[in-house]
């Protein structure tokens, strides 16, 4: 006799499970157990890889749920079948659907229609049954169980747990005694919420940071017994009702669930009548092949037919046309929406509009995309503007039907800092630990804290970790690592079902009040479902916004794609570094490639984007290519059969199409089966997988002529690349943004760079560094001004003009009662902008106080009017007041008060709009000789010693070749930016004051690498002091 | 009706871990019957670890009913039945 758990949470049940997946299945595989239910409160999220996991293992997954019902009684679901899952789908998805904020709940009417393939036991002690025989509510009891008898028939339970407790079982025994009064049978469960009974403690702290109490108050719902005990054990537990035991083998098999996995299914699409999805498809690609090419050459009409041919040998006609349609509706209304990704290697996406990357011309590899041997959902995932991003959603929903669609969840889960403090809270542990074991801390996983405590710089001199008393505080952080919190909504990732969703996929609400499925986007698609990953583009709105601004002021259409592919002035300013801005260009590492690579044509671009990745860096691939691109060493094939995959990127592998070229040119594969060994090689493998791999393309090669020692070396080069290769298409697809944006910054900067502003916090850099650089550009920044400044930051006569919405505190309501306000004119004074407008106290002084009213008087004098004109603003509207009744000067004349100096106008812009106009707090500082202005280090020889001082605009940690750990700070001081490289041993050296100060004092030495790119390693970091600096010119020291 | 002890005693196992005997006081009990036992959390957070408690009917001069737990290594008296 087995005995086999049918009622198990994990921590998908959500800080009420304390045993990952992994562990209840090595458990129960220890323990003999044929099989093994899931049973989560209310989701099914972590279902279906609880289903993989298991069958790896030889355990039959029973799938289910403990849900609740109307009145907060809880009943276990299990799934019989096909029918039961989609049904169990069904009754999670009403349950979260018909309450929203509050706990999901199924009523009466809902269980009776969607029971069909489901098996229910009647739960644990918050069970209805359980609760009112409890009680002694015998005859409600009855009543409940004659009502649960008539929906779910024979597959209903009396669910029988034996906790051992000081008073004994009496609640399972007048359980039991009620089951057989009523002929109900019995089953035994455990209501497992962990593996091993030790982690109980988990358990408990997970409740606690559910119910945000600490874990001193637990008292009531405390017990040890919750783990995955032993057949022995539960036989022993159910000595006197074996037929409990023996039944959980009858329910488990009962349960045969075959989900269908892996099988892509479409949402319909609707095509003209008398057409096939296929026909409409071709049709639709060869009109927009004639658009684009003109006169279609045999080459363009051949490989339009063969990935036709592909696409619907795979069935994917339908897919195609549901992104077609979507790209048309959004060009049709101008919204900016292009493909990324490998679906660029498609000319079918090219002639369909919905990328603008043309394959031929980029010699791109339909196959890298999609091949009749890859079956596999397609992934055309769309970049669109993020302003505009929710109305092509708003589209797909409206189209398809709310009930067909919704956005894919993510799983968010514990890393050390969420866990640091939700332990701590639950430990009542003091703020100041808490923040202290916080601090220095990125995105690193609890598990591994204690171990990057020894050995990062940055925790390594914080005591914190080390002391005794929080060991123990630690490791319980560490226990819930990786453990979910809850779900969000992913950002792009939106569902379309080929009928309603939660046939097959349970949805819930998100926080935030989209509708969003249990599963995360891998179970998505694993269950095969189409996802449209509609992902918002900043660098598309910006592109629209500084295209508009340009026909605004200069009355200018301007058309990128017909610019000039080769503009000498955009490449220059390119290979100079001021690439600050641009779309990909701007990163540090990519600022310093176009100093080496000294890029003076758009495939440049392709390759910087492709090369500066941690792959090829951490293989020296740039060391190899850069001579060649220079003329500074030859360009050689291992052997000439690779001249026509690699001449391109002059013999060095750059590309993941290569790959295919390669395994297609030198071993004869066909480009399907090439990029079968291209996956096969970038996925984990056993060294016995690689050696029969090695063997095969040695021998393809050979048949081809090519000898085994250079067959060999090229499998070498194949096998290093493609762990970290790139995706040409996509490269190629961003090259063109990046592109666009190099050259508007190079030709309208003002325009531009509002447009960048206006759409913070995106790319790289903060507002205050590019405005900085919008200076260095020659563009004037026209400070705060109430009657001038608009929602965004706009350009006046080649200037930019900071927006309100830019002001600290301001709300939209806010922007849009000034502008409205505005309609009829001019404000002429303070008072008049208080009756005018709606705007708070609080942002009206913020305005004042930055700035925006100095045309209309001194700051300090408007400022003591504001709280008199906010009451006369209240009288006004409760009709108290007549309109000109107070007669009192709302203003000084100019210069009778006191100007303010520019070191506070400077403070107060960068409390208040992040920004610094007036000055930049180093003017005030008398800095000595021995510091470097940053815009002078160009023109310092490299090797030299210098100092700079400068606040620090981000830290970087980029993976290296050794695994050293190598941080990057990205400084600037007013006059331009550093990049400063800092090495362990300086890490070790000043662990204190990395990732903390946002200020810095560096002492290093000039490097270059290339002509251009000038970076400084570190050679001693330090914290801004009073010692760092001289006296400052008012004579106070300065606060940043 | 029960009388609260807690103090610590030391006890008697045989081979299969049950127990036998225990020193009270630093008179013997023989264990008649293990009658029930059962399993309760502590204060992890301080480090204890699980109590296991068995109600034993057990014989000094005359028999009566006892609670045991025993909590890491050490084992308590936790209460006498009447």
């Amino acid at each position: 006799m087995s005995c086999i758990h049918l009622h198990v949470h994990s921590p998908y049940s959500f800080l009420d499970g304390a045993s990952t997946l992994d562990r209840l299945l090595e458990k129960a595989q220890a323990l003999d157990m044929p099989a093994l239910a899931l049973t989560d409160h209310n989701r099914l999220t972590g279902a279906i890889r609880f289903y993989d996991k298991a069958r790896k293992l030889g355990i039959k997954p029973i799938i289910g749920a403990e849900v609740t019902l109307e009145g907060g009684y809880h009943l276990t679901l299990l799934c019989k079948d096909l029918n039961g899952y989609s049904n169990l789908c069904r009754l999670l998805t009403g349950a979260h659907m018909s309450n929203r904020g509050g706990e999901p709940q199924i009523a009466g009417g809902m269980l009776q229609r969607y029971c069909g393939g489901l098996i229910a036991l009647s739960g644990c002690s918050r069970g209805e049954i359980p609760a009112l025989v409890r009680k002694g509510d015998v005859g409600p009891a009855r009543k409940a169980a004659q009502f649960y008898k008539e929906v779910f028939g024979d597959d209903f339970f009396i669910e029988l747990i034996h906790y051992p407790s000081r008073k004994g079982i009496p609640d399972t025994h007048r359980l039991a005694g009620f089951a057989k009064e009523e002929h109900l049978p019995v089953v035994a469960t455990n209501n497992v919420h962990y593996a091993e009974m030790e982690e109980y403690t988990i358990k408990e702290l997970l409740n606690a940071i559910d119910r945000n109490i600490s874990v001193y108050r637990l008292e009531n719902y405390r017990t040890v017994e919750q783990y995955l005990k032993s057949q022995d054990e539960m036989a022993s537990l159910f000595a006197d009702c074996p037929e409990a035991v023996e039944m959980t083998e009858e329910i488990a098999a009962r349960c045969n669930l075959e989900l269908e996995l892996g099988k892509p299914r479409f949402p319909r699409f609707d095509i003209p009548g008398g057409e096939t999805d296929y026909s409409y498809l071709s049709k639709i690609a060869f009109a927009g092949a004639s658009d684009k090419y003109g006169h279609l050459t045999p080459e363009i009409t051949g490989r339009l037919e063969r990935e036709l041919d592909t696409i619907r040998t795979l069935g994917f006609c339908s897919y195609f046309l549901v992104v077609w349609d979507i790209v048309r509706w959004a060009r049709e209304r101008g919204i900016a929406c292009l493909a990324r990704g490998s679906a660029v290697d498609s000319l079918v996406v090219y002639t369909l509009d919905i990328s603008n990357v043309d394959p031929i011309e980029y010699d791109l590899l339909f196959e890298r995309f999609m091949h009749p041997l890859r079956y596999e959902p397609p992934d055309i995932d769309l970049d669109i503007d993020r302003r505009r991003r929710d109305e092509v959603r708003d589209y797909i929903y409206g189209k398809y039907g709310t009930s067909n669609v919704s956005c894919v969840a993510t799983i968010n889960t514990y890393m050390a800092r969420g866990a640091i403090r939700d332990v701590g809270k639950a430990l009542q542990l003091p703020h100041e630990i808490i923040e202290e074991a916080c601090r220095g801390i990125h995105y690193l996983s609890a598990s591994k804290l204690l171990e990057h405590a020894d050995s990062l710089p940055e925790l390594k001199q914080s005591q914190i970790y080390r002391q005794p008393e929080l060991a123990k505080f630690f490791n319980l952080c560490a226990a819930i690592d990786g453990f979910p919190r809850h779900l969000s909504v992913h950002l792009g990732g939106l569902l379309i079902g080929d009928g309603e969703l939660s046939d097959s996929v349970p949805l819930e609400w998100s926080s935030g009040g989209d509708i969003i499925s249990q599963y995360d986007k891998d179970d998505i698609e694993r269950l095969g479902i189409v996802k449209m990953d509609l992902l918002a583009l900043p660098t598309l709105t910006v592109i629209e916004d500084t295209l508009a601004s340009v026909k605004e002021g200069w009355g200018i259409d301007i058309d990128l794609n017909s610019i000039p592919r080769d503009d000498t002035k955009a490449f220059a300013m390119l290979r100079e570094g001021k690439s600050i801005g641009t779309f990909q260009l701007e990163s540090p590492a990519q600022r310093e490639m176009a100093g080496r690579l000294l890029p003076n044509r758009f495939e440049d671009i392709i390759v910087s984007i492709s090369l500066v990745r941690p792959g090829p860096l951490k293989s020296n691939m740039d060391k190899v290519y850069l001579p060649r691109r220079h003329g500074t060493e030859p360009v050689t094939y291992l052997h000439p059969g690779l001249e026509n995959a690699l001449s391109e990127t002059l013999g060095v592998i750059l590309y993941q199409e290569q790959v295919l070229k390669v395994a297609h040119d030198l071993a004869g594969m066909s480009y399907a089966e090439a990029d079968g060994f291209r996956r096969a090689m970038t996925h984990d493998r056993t060294e016995e997988e690689m050696e029969k791999m090695r063997d095969s393309f040695i021998s393809s090669c050979a048949r081809n002529g090519v000898s085994g020692e250079i067959a060999e070396k090229v499998f070498e080069q194949l096998a290093a690349f493609a762990a970290y290769g790139f995706c040409k298409a996509h490269a190629a697809a961003y090259a063109i943004l990046a592109y666009q944006t190099l050259w508007l910054k190079c030709h309208y900067p003002a325009e531009f760079f509002a447009a960048l502003l206006s759409n913070q916090p995106m790319g790289y850099y903060p507002s205050r560094v590019l405005v900085a650089e919008a200076q260095r550009a020659g563009v004037k920044i026209l400070p705060l001004d109430i009657n001038r400044s608009r929602d965004r930051f706009t350009v006046e006569g080649g200037a930019i003009r900071v927006s309100l919405s830019q002001l600290k505190g301001m709300s939209g309501e806010a922007v849009e009662s000034i502008l409205s306000g505005r309609k009829p004119g001019e404000f002429t004074s303070l008072r008049d902008f208080v009756l005018r407008t709606g705007v708070s106290q609080p942002i009206v002084e913020s305005l004042v106080r930055v700035g925006a009213f100095d045309s209309l008087g001194t700051r300090e004098g408007l400022l003591r009017q504001v709280p008199e004109l906010m009451t006369l603003r209240h009288r006004v509207l409760k009709g108290i007041s007549p309109l000109f009744d107070d007669v009192r000067p709302d203003h000084e004349p100019f210069g009778q008060a006191a100007r303010i100096d520019r070191k506070a106008r400077m403070s107060v812009e960068r409390e208040l709009l992040s920004l610094s106009l007036s000055a930049h707090p180093l003017d005030f500082l008398r800095l000595g000789n021995e510091f470097t202005r940053m815009k002078d280090l160009p023109s310092i020889a490299t090797g030299r010693t210098v100092r700079i001082i400068g606040s620090v605009v981000r830290y970087q940690t980029p993976p290296t070749r050794n695994g050293n750990r190598v941080v990057y700070v990205i400084m600037e001081d007013g006059t331009g930016i550093a990049d400063v490289t800092v090495f362990g041993d300086v890490q070790e050296k000043c662990g204190q004051v990395l990732f903390r100060a946002g200020w810095l004092v560096v002492r290093g030495k000039i490097q270059r690498r290339g002509a251009k790119g000038v970076s400084i390693i570190a050679e001693d970091l330090s914290p801004l002091s009073p010692d760092n600096y001289a006296v400052s010119t008012s004579g106070i020291s300065p606060t940043f | 009706m029960s009388k609260l002890i807690g103090e610590p005693i030391k006890v008697h196992q045989d081979r299969d871990a049950m127990v036998t005997a225990f020193i009270w006081r630093k008179r013997l009990y023989r264990v008649l019957e293990v009658i029930d036992w059962w399993r309760e959390p502590s204060e992890w957070w301080e480090g204890k670890a699980v109590r296991l408690f068995f109600r034993v009917n057990a014989r000094n001069s005359s028999s009566g009913i006892y609670e045991l737990y025993r909590l890491g290594e050490e084992w308590f008296l936790s209460r006498v039945l009447d």
